[in-house]
């Protein structure tokens, strides 16, 4: 089974893959920023995004068709959105067209942060920046139960196909799902309670240490820089 | 219904940012008090088992397709703090793993598919079970509060896509709300039996925590729940719309005078110039692209 599913492309070189992960979140987040507070109309600020968004796409090596499938996702926003324009007045065309490439704009930079960046160290910069403690060992058990669930997702779905032939009736279906869900959840919250235990008793206090952390450099140095440069250039 | 980035306006996404921050910093402080080996296991194992599950898309009528969200459920089995920490958890992870939901937005997702669902569906899940651990009545009580709490947060998704202009309620309210009343009845359904499983299985999990009680920092939390949105109405109302509720609920429309161009701005006399400013945007951001991954291969090879 794909054990790489999430951060799939995390693990090319590229610059923007040797960045510190906290320059690379505040950087990311800054352009953000930039996208969202640019006004409707002024076409020269998004193009200018949309240029360097597409040379930082191709720095970073990232599969083009990756990152189209990932654009799915504001699909349906868009369409309500395209939907609504003509049926009120408040809602003019240029507006509803700044909406959308705004949208684009800010997924693409989320997709080239987060596909450039294995999760262990964006943790890390997450923790670094301040995050709560709870909440990042949590996002760090979220990813390291994710397989485990998945794992013992797949074999039940293998025992429960290989013992019946179609579908139940609907309300049977659901009774089965939430028994197969519930059997899930003990299953694994048993599991999960074990490993915690073991991971306890090893010594775990709640920080993640990563073997080889990525220092900051002068690329990091530079990266802050051309980001800081490029939003008060193209400030509206 | 993960908002993405560019379609709240800047002033809601600020102001739910500030209130999801600030509530998820009080809950971690909260929890990070009392966190016992028992409930940091769980909300991993719980974090975990809500993203998978909401990866599992069903179909629902029409091609469109649906799946668990889990607020309710979380809150139930964890209590509302923890429900609502773990729901962040997801959440930050679908932004930063499946790009779900914009990172501005972040804190209008928290806020939607967190806050509300976990605190409303907690609370009529302990108003509608009592304390009772299993039977028709924890089943009921699952299936309200999952339904409720999916439709109340898919309701508060729409206002605020209206509130900034991006979709109008007449078109958000409906096609929101209706589309997860349908989802939500497979939401309530899998929280009820999920619960009455559990009910058989381990009703350790599903009984009361005595440890909460509200202090005086829970009331005012609640307070801000309730004020602050008001108070993103009223801010979001006052500088550009005349009357927030006035212009949103009624059918009346202000006249199209304060844009003067923007009228003919879908005419289909303006696409080829669409067309063409939309071809050179794409040609310039391809070269670019292509540019600069020839070159990055380039050096890496050498």
């Amino acid at each position: 089974m794909r054990h790489n599913f999430l951060d799939r492309y995390a693990s090319l070189d590229s610059p923007l893959h040797n960045l510190e992960a906290r320059t690379k979140l505040l950087g990311f987040v800054a352009l953000t920023l930039g996208v969202l507070w640019i006004p409707a109309g002024k076409n020269l600020s998004f193009f200018a995004y949309f240029l360097l968004t597409a040379v930082l796409m191709g720095i970073s090596q990232i599969p083009l068709s990756y990152i189209v499938g990932r654009m799915v996702a504001i699909l349906p926003f868009v369409v309500l959105a395209g939907l609504g324009a003509p049926w009120t007045d408040h809602f003019e065309g240029a507006r509803v067209v700044a909406i959308v490439l705004r949208s684009i704009l800010s997924l693409l930079l989320l997709i080239l942060l987060t596909s450039t960046t294995p999760f262990a160290e964006l943790l890390r910069g997450l923790r670094k920046l301040g995050c709560p403690k709870i909440l990042v060992i949590n996002l760090a058990f979220l990813y390291r139960y994710l397989f485990v669930l998945t794992e013992e997702v797949l074999r039940m779905r293998q025992a429960r196909d290989s013992r019946r032939i179609g579908r139940a009736p609907v309300l049977a279906e659901f009774k089965l799902l939430g028994a197969m869900l519930g059997s899930l959840l003990i299953r694994s919250f048993e599991r999960a309670e074990r490993m915690y235990h073991a991971m306890l008793s090893r010594g775990y206090d709640g920080d993640l240490p990563v073997l080889a952390p990525r220092r900051f450099t002068w690329l990091d140095l530079g990266f802050i820089a051309g980001v800081a440069l490029f939003i008060v250039g193209v400030r509206p | 219904m993960h908002i993405p980035d560019g379609f709240l306006s800047n002033k809601i996404w600020i102001a739910l940012d500030v209130l999801s921050g600030t509530s998820i910093l009080y809950a971690a402080r909260r929890l990070h008090l009392e966190a016992s080996a028992r409930i940091v296991p769980l909300m991993g194992v719980l974090s975990a088992f809500v993203f998978a599950a909401q990866l599992l898309n069903f179909p629902v009528l029409g091609g469109t397709s649906g799946h668990l969200v889990g607020g309710a459920l979380l809150a139930i089995l964890l209590g509302p703090l923890a429900g609502f920490l773990t729901m962040a958890t997801v959440l930050i992870a679908q932004a930063l793993f499946l790009q779900d939901g914009g990172l501005a937005a972040l804190g209008a997702n928290i806020f939607n598919i967190g806050a509300v669902p976990c605190f409303v569906g907690y609370g009529l899940f302990r108003l509608l079970a009592g304390s009772s651990l299993g039977g028709s009545r924890l089943a009921l009580a699952g299936f309200v509060s999952g339904w409720v709490s999916l439709v109340l947060s898919a309701v508060c998704c729409a206002i605020e896509l209206a509130l900034s202009q991006a979709i109008p309620i007449e078109v958000g309210l409906p096609a929101m709300a209706g589309y997860h009343a349908v989802i939500g009845v497979a939401e309530g359904g899998l929280t009820a039996g999920l619960l009455v499983f559990l009910g058989q299985v381990r009703p350790d999990l599903i009984k009361r925590t005595p440890d909460l009680k509200m202090n005086a920092g829970d009331w005012v939390l609640a307070l801000g729940f309730v004020a602050l949105p008001v108070l993103i109405l009223v801010l979001a109302g006052s500088s550009s719309l005349p009357d927030p509720l006035q212009s949103l609920l009624s059918s009346a429309r202000p006249a199209r005078e304060s844009n003067p161009d923007g009228g003919d701005l879908l005419s289909p006399s303006r696409f080829p110039e669409y067309l063409m400013a939309a071809a050179i945007l794409v040609a310039c951001s391809g070269f670019a692209y292509a540019l600069a991954r020839l070159v990055q291969g380039r050096s890496r090879k050498s």
